[in-house]
């Protein structure tokens, strides 16, 4: 009896020791997982998103109202950083196993193709519940793939040239003036404004090339190729001229560099920059400075001079809903087809509530979107959004959108600082992104 | 087992031979299970993992899609420029920062060993506490002190040294400066703790012997407390190299590794690689075997080095 107890104790102990690991990993499953009661009366779908002052709270409006029709659904919302949801995704598909997993999940667009390919089967196909033409159309280059439209697509990133009117009066500008221009005039109209402000005329973070993407998405193009995967950089005419503009931009000293989100705010906030060239995303940012309250208008994006197919409307950033294919897939499917997916209704209270521009194109009128904005001047900022937003050249953002950026900041850098050619930079990004893309 | 044993023994010898021949190994058994709870989870979570990465470190595809592709991986560790730049910034830290770290250390160490030191408690614990602050948390408090209109910058513009700002954070040379300064404010207390404890360890009267001799403090210093110091110094210096190969969370921080690549470690790499590119797990397994290899011949530099007649 006594060696029993000899052998019983450390194993008793291993025995504890092991469950205590195994729930502390579990316990985020049981929380965060699927209800998987897709046959029984009640519902429940977990849904995972970031930001709880933009898509969070876009879902809770979503749930309140379809929680009316549909009581027998439950709706859990989790909030996550994006990086981590990110991670969660991918250590999760690739253990195999979908526990622990959402039933629906926000993918920014510019990653998307890279989930939808690295994981086939991980998503539910959308086709039966919503039409991609929908949408507007440059939105169904990230969401669908071979075919099949996965996404179902949420916010524009429509661009807009938000500029302080009252430092172009100072330079001898109108609204007029900076309206549908090309980015070499944008450089000039920069420099008089310096001359006659002090002012620089936009804010830019170095290791962020947010405004060469927009420059290339404007003409249609992107880093990759059609198919996704080939790198498109060297004798790629668009590239070329968004470089060479990017470069001539820092050339004419116009430019306020800041090294992350809070500067970059700061710099329009203080007064500092005269104008922001980026997504429409940055609206309650650029208004959270209520004292330049009617200073401020909004016009369409710069484009390209010498790219022919360049136009004044281009993208920068956005996500979309994804429906993951686990337990309770078409309780979820339902809600996003019901919800995101056609009620043109929700989005008008989504933007007058939220301020979130969606891609629905029946729900791109209506009087939350023909409200003027007084911080603006009285413009009606949000249906020249809407307008721009169908403009928008549909590009394949493909899979290896962040892998270029790095790889093409060092070489950016190198052009900059002058210590190479727009050719040789294109060329040595060309051959290291084909060496490196596998 | 008893009722085997009964039925077998015959005679008395036997049996007190065959007992506690038994009673040994139950008694190992016992042993072997108290280890065996570890041994298991050892097994589990460590060396299953590792032999898990290591046939990842083989395979190639994003995702779910991984096919094999033999020693493909580590040739393309070769011909990665970002990789190799990556190895080239870890090895700058590794370079300047661990001497500057270690140096500085050891100063601390002896100037709080002094016996006069008034104090010594306040002091001690202002420069080990950098080493309890969360990394993630001090790292966000060096950005907004180097920032371009940061605290460093103004000190500096007011007592003019500079006449304008540093970009400490988005110049490439200014960058790695900064990430050696933060890394070396974070570890230099860590250390010097046990500089501090090596310095308590060395008898007294060796100084005092020392000093009837005639020798001067600094040549106590370098021929006294350096010597006895070896194993220290040693030690110190592994576990800063093989932190230093690591480096991750101040970069991802202060930098994000950039511009452009400048101020990238190998794991910040290895972290791009699987959740910001691509989702490439095979050839993120493959760079981080990479650091395993470097930190197996640095440690073992470092031993041939310095701990020969110690070891």
């Amino acid at each position: 009896m006594k060696n029993w107890k000899k052998i019983l104790l450390p194993l008793a102990a291993s025995a504890l020791m092991l469950s205590a690991c195994s729930g502390g990993g579990g316990g985020d499953a049981t929380t965060a997982g699927s209800g998987g009661s897709g046959d029984t009366e009640k519902k429940e779908i977990t849904i995972w998103a970031w930001d709880p002052n933009f898509n969070i709270a876009a879902l809770n409006l979503a749930k309140e109202k379809y929680a009316k029709d549909h009581p027998d659904v439950t709706i859990n919302i989790v909030e996550n950083a994006q990086a981590d949801i990110v991670q969660k995704l991918n250590t999760g598909l690739n253990s195999g196993t979908t526990k622990g997993l959402p039933n629906v999940v926000l993918i920014e667009d510019y990653r998307a193709q890279n989930f939808l390919q690295s994981y086939p089967d991980a998503f539910r196909d959308m086709s039966d519940k919503i039409k991609a033409e929908d949408f507007a159309d440059y939105k169904a280059g990230p969401t669908s793939f071979d075919g099949k439209q996965y996404g179902i697509p949420f916010d524009s990133g429509v661009t807009g040239f938000y500029v302080r009117t009252d430092y172009l009066e100072q330079a001898g500008y109108t609204v007029e003036d900076v309206t549908n221009i090309d980015w070499d005039q944008f450089i000039e109209i920069g420099k008089k404004v310096k001359e006659a402000t002090g002012k620089a005329m936009l804010t830019q973070d170095p290791n962020d090339l947010g405004t060469l993407r927009v420059m290339l998405q404007s003409a249609g193009s992107w880093y990759l190729k059609e198919d996704g995967v080939t790198p498109n950089i060297a004798g790629n005419a668009a590239f070329k001229e968004a470089l060479e503009t990017y470069k001539a931009m820092f050339d004419a000293d116009i430019v306020k560099l800041n090294s992350d989100w809070s500067q970059f705010v700061a710099a329009f906030n203080s007064g500092d920059v005269a104008s922001v060239p980026t997504g429409n995303w940055i609206t309650p940012s650029v208004k959270a400075e209520a004292s330049q309250s009617g200073k401020w208008a909004v016009v369409p994006i710069p484009r390209l001079k010498d790219t022919a197919n360049s136009i004044n409307a281009s993208n920068s950033g956005g996500s979309s809903w994804y429906v993951m294919n686990v337990d309770g897939q078409d309780a979820a499917a339902d809600f996003m087809a019901a919800t995101f997916g056609s009620d043109a209704e929700l989005y008008q209270d989504l933007l007058s509530k939220i301020g979130v521009l969606g891609t629905l194109k029946a729900a791109s009128g209506g009087e939350a979107y023909e409200q003027p904005d007084e911080f603006f001047g009285g413009q009606k900022i949000y249906s020249d959004f809407a307008k721009w937003t169908t403009e928008v050249p549909k590009v394949n953002f493909g899979l290896h959108t962040y892998a270029i950026e790095d790889i093409l900041s060092a070489e950016v850098q190198n052009y900059l600082n002058g210590s190479k050619d727009v050719d040789a930079v294109m060329n040595d990004t060309q051959a290291q992104a084909e060496a490196q893309l596998k | 087992m008893k009722t085997a044993n009964t039925a077998a023994g015959s005679g008395k010898n036997s049996n007190t031979f065959q007992s506690s021949r038994s009673r040994r190994f139950k008694s190992g058994l016992v042993g072997w299970l108290f280890v065996a709870a570890a041994v298991i989870l050892i097994a589990a979570f460590y060396f299953y993992p590792m032999i898990q990465a290591l046939i990842l470190s083989f395979q190639t595809g994003t995702g779910i899609n991984m096919k094999f592709n033999g020693l493909g991986n580590y040739q393309r560790l070769f011909t990665d420029k970002m990789f190799l730049t990556a190895v080239a910034n870890t090895f700058i830290y590794l370079l300047f920062q661990v001497p500057i770290m270690i140096i500085l250390a050891m100063f601390f160490s002896v100037l709080l060993n002094d016996r006069n030191l008034k104090f010594k408690g306040f002091f001690r614990t202002a420069i080990f506490l950098p080493a309890i602050t969360s990394l993630v948390a001090y790292s966000i408090v060096f950005k907004y002190l180097f920032a371009p209109d940061g605290l460093v910058n103004a000190m500096l513009m007011n007592i003019h040294i500079i006449n304008a700002p540093i970009q400490w954070i988005s110049d490439p040379f200014w960058a790695k400066v900064t990430i050696i300064i933060a890394i070396t404010w974070r570890w230099t207390g860590y250390n010097m703790i046990f500089y501090l404890s090596g310095l308590q360890n060395i008898d007294q009267s060796i100084y005092e012997a020392a000093r009837i001799d005639g020798a001067s403090a600094i040549r106590q210093f370098f021929s006294i407390t350096i010597p006895l110091l070896k194993p220290i110094i040693l030690f110190t210096s592994i576990t800063s190299t093989i932190g230093t190969l690591q480096l991750f969370d101040e970069v991802m921080n202060i930098t994000k590794g950039g511009p452009g690549n400048a101020t990238t470690t190998i794991s910040q790499y290895i972290y791009n690689l699987s959740f910001e590119y691509s989702a490439d797990f095979g050839y993120a397994a493959t760079v981080s075997y990479s650091i395993v290899i470097m930190i197996i011949i640095l440690s073992f530099i470092q031993f041939k080095v310095a701990g020969d007649r110690n070891a």
